[in-house]
């Protein structure tokens, strides 16, 4: 089902700190993540630096996998704990990054530029003047933007090159402006170009009983997966007096790309997939907030956005036939107003009302045409006495969707309990249960040659309980240990069955997921003379398994694509200017169907990345260069099965700030 | 697009029993262990039953297996095992296994080639490129298989084609267009008939081709039903045919939309020139065994029901039988793909494809007993006897 995709379609070492707090609104901009009673995992701008793009960076997060479809315009989706990438809401400054067609947003559309942190939310936020929305998602990675400093000059300007394998090539350009009114600016543009080819490694060796072993080991080269891409956001920050501040995010994406699709063994006189995919994403958002009195302050959100995807079938037999185009806009406009009121230092409540409107439209012969009317209502209490902080979430969610075949409505409650309790000052204990819905999506319910039935939430119970500890001083070495044991339960998953007519495929609420999960994060740091060494780890199992059928060769196997255990590890070392990083990824042996037999199962594998930076002063200004080597060991490894991806490869960033 | 197209197409087929007896002799795939599965499987003069896994589609994970009559044993990916140096195995999407006069001929519809296997070791013989490989059937000279010769859902209308591969030389032979998504193909006399499905098209094809053997040229174009898909051939030269069925939508009492069927994938005789419903038949597969086709489906398809059940119908007198799988071994069938029944004990033999994983063969007796169940790979759909 290579066309699925056409139906749409750290490291935190901050581990554990003390409790980020930031009830008023003046002084440092308010951020969309800091004030959480959960500390997320978070990676820092100056760590960002030294990742080759986000879903580089969300790697080092724990709990997480990432899924690679492989090569510069290979889909990158987020998966947290074994949910499902559909559980996982993407946050840009606290609004969310939609996809009402397939709720799996490609984590390649977004720069680093201007990012000042990205955090990784495993259950539930819970921070000041939140909105209800982000109550609503099971898991959240959240991107910050960062508002523009300026060190004495009203302009700050960077140009970046980046290029190396796969013939990439990108150049980029920030500039950022104070204006005399107090406002500033940020604007920045990408490009990118890529040719995308790779060699590939196809092997397979079976070992029989009288001990020979027999195989093949064959060379291939991916095809087909060229990238052009433009990227341009234009962000203005404002704070007309201490207790008011506002912003605007304009952000545009165009890309046109091949889509190699799975390798699968095809005659040579045939290519394997000449298809092609073009994406046109514009969107406009607003934050503004004002802190009223000592006792109230509010916060307005808003965003409209304009999705476009073309899929283009090409007839790889028949070259001289007309491709099948698929072209689909999703049109988006979302409202959302929160309130603080702060009864006291002990007690907080937070209230939020959002509105969605979601509508697709595309060219397809009897196409629904699709509306969705959202509402979510949320209210969370948040309580502190003495060294336990706790919250208790109520978040109600109603959806309304009509199409040309009819009209539907769904509603579900989400409650939420989350607690932390220090023990110490250095260590802390902290649990959440929260019980949170995914409504079914445009293409679970719309999908024109896969019929379509009532279909109701899908259910997802999550407990969690973790034990941070920072047993270090200031001055001295640091040191930072965080563990989470939790469980979490998939209900009324939605999934695509035959019917009795086995060509028409429904969809029901089937299956049922049960994960038992631990994660391990500890990092190290000290500074020896000149140097400043680090180490960090990250460890996760997962064991999660599908209790979709009974009785059948799939129950209680593992679920296709998660790993029972995987890591990374991380090692730096800065001198004088100089930084440089290895870090090792592993991941155990992992199976693509539930039924977690020989043929089916994926093998382990371990990667090796390295880079080196130096940041020089030119005439007072700022050069950086950067090498960054990925899969210096030339391992042959997939994450999706039949996505190869791709084995040793360098990338070179250039980058001068003025 | 196609891919959903074609997964929703490439599910079952009948594959037609050819009787066929083999006497006995050691083959090197002897030595491949399998899973006991047939305790006390009587052997009769077939010595394995050969099963197609179709695979997921773009999952290149097709397989070929067989159950060995004389120890019980199923054996998982006989291909792989026997051929362990062809790079990426048999391919994508096995769409039909057929047998030979010892041959076995595997259509790998994503891989867009035929491959000729040796039935009696399961080592490879040869391979033809023929793009989307739907179907084959055979007279002395050459193989026929149908084609869609790459149409894609959506695109541009594209006739399909029956390409002719000489089965000495395994080389094409030319080929000849047909209607649009060819599927079911059977030789009667001297002449192939094609059904024609259009399944890529808003209204599908509603017709058979038949195609002149000695000419091979299309002569004629028979009326049958819309979406047609399994052909097989009885010895009295009428042609039976089933249809993929039409489908609308409706809302149900949510006010949510759902698919239902209009017209059943019902089975058809072509008889003298003339095409008439047999009534009371739902197929999902079907096979022709001696002056029977066996076919399973379900009986409440056009009420929205679920009910499967086997249908017996006589190629003579064109009477139906049916039996109910409920009550029976036979309800533990959740979506029959394949259907094959053994001519000597009238053993059938049932591929059930599982949406969540591996699927199964399942051996019920002519009550509909269960004998044996196997698991098998993904999707089985396609099974002759050796």
């Amino acid at each position: 089902m290579r066309k699925s995709v056409l139906i749409f379609i750290l490291l935190t070492t901050g581990a554990a700190a003390a409790q980020e707090r930031s009830d008023t609104l003046a002084g440092a901009s308010v951020s969309s993540t800091f004030g959480s009673i959960l500390v997320p995992q978070r990676i820092d701008s100056g760590e960002l630096k030294t990742t080759a793009g986000l879903s580089e960076a969300i790697r080092r997060f724990s709990g997480v996998q990432l899924r690679d479809y492989g090569g510069v315009g290979g889909l990158k989706t987020i998966n947290v704990r074994s949910l499902g990438s559909e559980h996982t809401g993407i946050f840009i400054d606290g609004i969310q990054v939609d996809n009402a067609q397939n709720m799996q947003v490609d984590l390649g559309r977004f720069g680093l530029d201007g990012i000042r942190s990205v955090s990784l939310f495993s259950g539930q936020k819970v921070s000041v003047l939140q909105s209800a929305k982000e109550y609503s998602s099971a898991n959240a990675l959240y991107l910050d933007s960062g508002e523009p400093v300026f060190v004495g000059g009203n302009d700050n300007f960077r140009l970046g090159l980046r290029f190396g394998s796969f013939g990439t090539f990108s150049p980029s350009m920030s500039w950022e402006h104070k204006f005399r009114t107090g406002e500033s600016l940020r604007l920045t543009a990408e490009l990118v170009s890529s040719g995308g080819s790779y060699r590939f490694r196809v092997s397979d060796f079976r070992r029989f009983e009288d001990g020979t072993v027999e195989g093949y080991d064959t060379t291939m080269i991916r095809r087909n997966c060229d990238l052009g891409s433009i990227r341009v956001e234009g962000l203005l920050f404002s704070r007309p007096e201490s207790s008011s501040q506002w912003n605007l995010h304009l952000y545009f994406y165009d890309s046109e790309r091949g889509l190699p699709g799975p390798v699968f063994k095809r005659v040579d006189v045939y290519p394997l997939s000449e298809d092609r995919q073009s994406d046109r994403n514009a969107s406009l958002q607003a934050r503004w907030s004002r802190r009223l009195s000592d006792r109230w302050s509010l916060m307005w959100r808003t965003k409209v956005s304009r999705d476009f995807l073309e899929y283009s079938d090409f007839p790889e037999l028949r070259p001289e036939l007309d491709p099948a185009r698929f072209r689909y806009t999703n049109v988006n406009g979302y409202v959302s107003a929160a309130a603080l009121v702060r009864f006291s230092d002990r007690l907080r409540l937070n209230m939020a009302q959002d509105f969605q409107y979601n509508r697709l439209d595309a060219n397809l012969a009897s196409f629904a045409y699709p509306e969705r009317l959202s509402s979510w209502s949320a209210v969370s209490g948040m309580m502190s006495f003495g060294g336990l902080d706790a919250s208790l979430t109520l978040l109600y969610q109603k959806i309304h969707d009509s199409s040309r075949n009819g009209a539907s409505d769904r509603d579900a409650v989400m409650p939420s309990l989350v607690m932390k309790y220090n023990l110490r000052d250095n260590l802390t204990v902290s649990g959440f249960a929260k019980r949170s819905y995914r409504m079914p999506t445009f293409n679970d319910i719309y999908y024109t040659t896969a019929g379509a039935k009532s279909l109701k939430p899908e259910d997802a119970v999550q407990f969690d309980l973790g034990v941070g500890w920072t047993p270090c001083n200031s001055s001295g070495p640091h040191f930072a240990f965080k563990a989470d044991v939790y469980h979490n339960r998939l209900r009324n998953k939605i999934i695509a069955v035959p019917t009795s007519n086995q060509f028409r495929w429904s969809m029901y609420n089937l299956g049922e997921v049960r994960v038992l999960g631990a994660d391990f994060i500890s990092s190290f740091e000290k500074t020896v003379g000149r140097d400043r060494l680090g180490a960090s780890g990250r460890y996760t199992f997962q064991q999660s398994r599908d209790f979709t059928s009974p009785g059948s060769v799939t129950y209680r196997g593992q679920i296709p694509y998660i790993p029972i255990h995987s890591g990374s590890f991380n090692l730096f070392n800065e001198y004088r200017g100089w930084r440089a990083d290895l870090t090792v990824f592993a991941m155990s042996e992992r199976w693509n169907t539930s039924a977690n037999l020989p043929p089916y199962r994926m093998s382990p594998w371990v990667t090796l990345d390295a880079a080196a930076s130096k940041t020089f002063d030119v005439g007072g200004n700022d050069l950086s260069v950067r090498l960054t080597l990925n899969n210096i060991l030339n391992r042959q490894y997939e994450i999706v099965d039949n996505y190869p991806m791709p084995g040793l490869n360098a990338l070179v960033r250039v980058e001068y700030s003025f | 697009m196609k891919k959903i197209a074609l997964l929703a197409f490439s599910i079952a087929a009948a594959a037609i029993a050819v009787s066929c007896t083999k006497d006995e002799t050691t083959s090197r795939d002897a030595d491949l262990a399998g899973v006991n599965v047939a305790v006390g499987e009587e052997k009769g003069t077939f010595s394995k039953l050969f099963v197609l896994n179709e695979g997921n589609f773009l999952k290149n994970n097709s397989t070929l297996d067989f159950l060995r009559f004389s120890d019980g044993n199923y054996v998982s990916d006989a291909f792989g095992s026997m051929n362990p140096t062809v790079p990426q195995g048999l391919g994508d999407t096995g769409n039909d296994l057929a047998l030979r006069d010892g041959k076995l001929w595997l259509l790998m519809n994503g891989s867009s080639t035929v491959h000729i296997l040796d039935a009696e070791d399961e080592t490879l013989i040869a391979s033809v490129a023929i793009p989307d490989p739907r179907y084959v059937a055979f007279d002395d000279t050459y193989a026929y298989v149908s084609s869609y010769a790459g149409a894609v859902f959506g695109g541009e209308a594209a006739k399909g084609k029956v390409f002719r591969i000489n089965r000495k030389t395994y080389k094409t032979e030319g080929s000849v267009e047909t209607g649009c998504q060819p599927e079911g193909v059977a030789v009667a006399g001297n002449k192939l008939y094609v059904a024609n499905s259009g399944g890529y098209n808003t209204v599908h094809d509603d017709f058979v081709s038949v195609v002149d053997l000695d000419s091979f040229a299309v002569t004629e174009s028979r009326t049958v039903a819309s979406n047609l898909h399994f052909l097989t051939s009885s010895s009295n030269g009428d042609v039976w045919i089933s249809s993929y069925g039409e489908s609308t939508w409706t809302q149900d009492a949510e006010g949510g939309w759902i698919q239902s069927m209009s017209e059943p994938m019902g089975l058809y005789r072509l008889s003298g020139g003339v095409s008439s419903r047999v009534d009371g038949v739902h197929v999902s597969c079907m096979t022709l065994c001696g002056d029977v086709i066996y076919a399973v489906g379900n009986d409440e398809e056009l009420t929205g029901g679920y009910a499967l059940s086997l249908y017996k119908v006589s190629t003579i007198s064109g009477k139906v039988s049916k039996t109910a799988f409920s009550g029976t071994d036979a309800a533990s069938v959740g979506n029959p793909y394949g259907i094959l029944v053994n001519p000597e004990n009238e053993d059938i033999y049932i591929a059930d494809a599982s949406y969540t994983g591996p699927g199964s063969v399942k051996c019920f007796d002519k009550n509909l007993k269960l004998k044996w169940s196997a698991v098998a790979g993904m999707i089985p759909g396609h099974m002759v006897l050796y």
